[in-house]
């Protein structure tokens, strides 16, 4: 070994960018148990003081290792003790962190939870599983109500269980704006009423407008809460499908109620059924029907603060039906939580991927540039056969793939199939530019070294300017859609042309 | 081999033009039919165009069993087959096709060929957003090009060699768009992003090939250009053997796709380069009396 070589600022500054990126990626193995992911705000989990920091790095989530002094292996596990501790009683978890005494009043206690990651490296929708959703306002927003468009979308995702879910503006060429969110793990039926929807709740009876799902007639909702909420009725209707009803209570503000009392004064009672009024209530999301309410003719022209809101689900199958049912119910209820977006969004893009497909193309990707790597090697050795040349020029590969994954890492970039084609292209260009550099140092004329090294500098520049000027325009077209790659591809060429690259010809000049 | 080599390019170097030229026209003249007939100068695909795409990840599910389910109702569309690299066995399909209500055809699909719903995935993209990420993907294209265009010229301060840069580029990107639409791919954005790629692959062997031949004296032009043309063709050589490599093993449409352009480009680009460009340069030099 040449201790001299460690000595030259260009191989110090290689391996200082390798410790960046040893740290950013943080790999680690054999840690048992499972990763709290997410906590429902005002949930069980909420109450027993389980917080998740806003943005925080996979690597660094809170673990479950028992449940009940069981110890947790994998999710199955977790799950099945779970579902032993009956409603009210409590649970105990104990994670890396801390030990929680949890009282059970939902399924899952508001925890959502994920497999334990080895590293920081944080994979993009398409090798993780998940939806994604492009939505277009259909009206030109200013930007106060496109930051208030987001947050009720943000604020419906955390309401419906889903939170730590990036909502991301973009635009394109032409000026247009749109949203992107990225659920990992999510259907694209739990993603697309929820945040699609404008969420224009209206109460009518007759043609008058009783109250609407605004903050001043709609004090509060029955959410997760078996007293005032839940499924009712259930049975098989025509055909083969089930349908289901859901039933939860609002509570009316006082305004509201008053409207309730002087529009059923003025109503009479049904001439056939004498329990109710001759018009019932009827409720509309974004103006479209969605059920009608009886009113108790005992409530004519009563302020009512408290009014029971219902609707229908349906499926091929009884648990089908319930599931919908629970959906729309559950979307319906986080909707008049979090109010109206201030447009209506049309869907451009949907683009749904389960985890398991995610997970098979993750790794044969791996396996594609692997293939790629070795095939590298041996078309280099079959040129050079000097193993003072190929191995620099391996280590020099192995060192640029790694910084770009750490960097990625430490700016919680997330690595798409996009960005992998753009990692590897970029390490293509970082062996095409190290042939160069092989060749004018071996060349064997009568040039000094550092002239050699020059002139190659000199093509690898002009061609490194050129390779980020045609990608640059890249970031802002379509929606942002194929930032990523673009990203990775220019991050990938400048660490290569600015770091290892001279890393390397240092390692020739050293050697040869 | 060197010298023989320095011998022919010496004699017939005009004469070499001739192919990277009858390459182009070809490729222009199909590009042109396309478009006379289809309209288009190569078809989209529905990422591009709007419509829908699924995938199944069945395992042992084949591209022919679905295409004839799918052919007794629709028409216009395409299936793919994922398949894996070491067993050759079906990992599933890709279905694109446009104009259809997607949950009548997760239904259909759903009753004729049977799959759990956590393999069955979907894409649905919207046609007019289609439409102009299309033509904004086209407009990156283009200033990709100018931008790569302005840093050869400001490179190198001399007109012909440049211009000679940015032709071969030019004839990689038709030549390339010209096979890939001949083997019937669709362009995708990925396929559009691997032409960017394209432009940067594509000028690194000239800018080596014009410095080494215009701006060195170290030794005669021939035997300059030879030198060149070893170490780009071992550039070349490397990038497209480990573009086929990762072809091979791939399973991903998206990653095959960037990498199948890269190899056809980087090989077209193996002739616009030393039959193009390389007969431009020694033209130009004996002009100027390089030597």
């Amino acid at each position: 070994m040449n201790w001299t070589l460690l000595k030259r600022p260009r191989i110090l500054i290689l391996l200082f960018f390798l410790l960046i990126a040893l740290l950013s990626i943080n790999p680690s193995f054999g840690r048992e148990g499972i990763a709290i992911k997410s906590i429902e705000p005002l949930s069980d989990a909420a109450n027993a003081g389980i917080i998740v920091p806003a943005n925080l790095n996979p690597k660094n989530r809170e673990i479950i290792q028992s449940i009940n002094n069981v110890e947790v292996k994998d999710i199955d596990s977790y799950l099945a003790e779970l579902e032993k501790v009956n409603y009210n009683k409590t649970v105990r978890l104990t994670t890396d962190k801390n030990s929680y005494i949890i009282v059970k009043n939902s399924e899952h206690l508001g925890i959502s939870i994920d497999k334990i990651v080895n590293s920081n490296i944080r994979k993009g929708l398409d090798l993780e599983g998940g939806t994604r959703v492009i939505l277009e306002p259909e009206e030109k927003l200013t930007d106060a109500e496109f930051t208030t468009l987001m947050q009720v979308m943000e604020n419906r995702l955390n309401a419906y269980g889903l939170s730590d879910v990036p909502i991301r503006k973009a635009s394109d060429l032409s000026g247009n704006n749109f949203v992107i969110v990225e659920v990992a793990g999510a259907t694209r039926e739990d993603v697309e009423d929820l945040i699609a929807s404008q969420g224009k709740f209206e109460a009518k009876i007759g043609n008058e407008t009783v109250f609407t799902g605004s903050k001043e007639d709609i004090v509060s909702v029955c959410k997760d809460d078996g007293t005032c909420s839940g499924i009712t009725n259930c049975r098989q209707a025509e055909g083969a499908q089930y349908q289901c009803t859901f039933e939860f209570a609002v509570q009316l503000s006082p305004k509201a109620a008053k409207s309730h009392a002087e529009v059923t004064s003025k109503l009479e009672v049904n001439s056939t059924f004498a329990n109710y009024l001759s018009k019932p209530l009827d409720l509309y999301v974004d103006g479209k029907y969605m059920s009608s309410l009886q009113i108790a003719s005992s409530l004519k022209g009563v302020e009512a603060p408290r009014i029971s809101i219902s609707g229908p689900g349906a499926g091929a199958t009884e648990k089908e039906a319930i599931d919908n049912t629970i959906r729309e119910m559950n979307s319906l209820q986080t909707i008049l939580l979090t109010g109206s977006l201030p447009t209506t969004l049309k869907i451009i893009e949907i683009k749904s991927i389960s985890p398991s497909l995610g997970e098979s193309f993750f790794k044969n990707a791996l396996l594609a540039g692997l293939a790629a790597l070795v095939t590298v090697c041996i078309v280099i050795y079959i040129r050079y056969r000097r193993i003072k040349v190929i191995i620099p020029m391996i280590i020099t590969l192995l060192s640029e793939l790694f910084i770009i994954v750490g960097l990625a890492s430490l700016f919680k970039q997330s690595i798409d199939v996009a960005a992998i084609a753009g990692i590897i292209a970029a390490v293509g260009t970082g062996i095409d530019d190290q042939i160069v550099i092989a060749d004018e140092i071996i060349k064997g004329d009568q040039t000094p070294l550092k002239q050699s090294i020059k002139k190659a500098f000199f093509i690898i520049m002009v061609a490194y300017v050129a390779t980020f000027a045609s990608m640059f325009p890249l970031l802002w077209a379509g929606a942002g859609l194929l930032k990523g790659f673009a990203l990775a591809t220019i991050a990938g060429v400048t660490i290569g042309v600015f770091i290892t690259r001279p890393a390397y010809a240092a390692m020739l000049e050293e050697i040869m | 081999m060197g010298e023989n080599v320095e011998k022919f390019y010496d004699i017939h170097y005009k004469k070499l033009m001739i192919i990277p030229i009858l390459i182009l026209l070809l490729s222009i003249g199909f590009l042109t039919f396309n478009y006379i007939n289809t309209g288009e100068i190569i078809q989209r695909d529905v990422e591009l165009k709007g419509g829908i795409e699924v995938t199944i990840d069945k395992p042992g599910l084949t591209s022919t069993e679905v295409e004839s389910i799918l052919g007794t109702k629709y028409e216009d569309f395409s299936v793919r087959e994922l398949s894996d690299f070491s067993s050759r066995k079906s990992l599933g399909v890709t279905i694109k096709i446009s104009n259809v209500d997607e949950d009548e055809l997760k239904e259909f699909l759903s009753s004729e060929i049977g799959f759990e719903n956590s393999q069955y995935n979907t894409r649905i993209i919207n046609a007019a957003f289609a439409e102009s990420f299309y033509k904004s993907l086209i407009i990156v294209l283009i200033i990709s090009f100018i931008l790569m265009a302005l840093t050869v010229l400001i490179s190198f301060r001399t007109f012909i060699p440049s211009v000679a840069v940015i032709i071969a580029a030019l004839i990689d990107i038709i030549s390339t768009l010209a096979i890939v639409s001949f083997l019937g791919m669709k362009l995708s954005a990925p396929s559009i992003t691997a032409f960017l790629l394209v432009i940067g692959y594509s000028i690194d062997t000239d800018v080596l090939l014009t410095t080494r031949m215009l701006k060195r004296q170290n030794s005669n032009l021939l035997s300059r250009m030879v030198g060149a043309i070893k170490t780009g063709l071992t550039m070349s050589i490397t990038t497209i053997a480990a573009m086929i490599a990762a072809i091979l093993f791939a399973v991903n449409p998206v990653l095959k796709e960037i990498f199948l352009i890269i190899a056809i480009a980087v090989t077209i680009d193996i002739i616009a380069t030393y039959l193009g460009n390389a007969p431009i340069l020694m033209w130009y030099a004996k002009k100027r009396n390089i030597k």
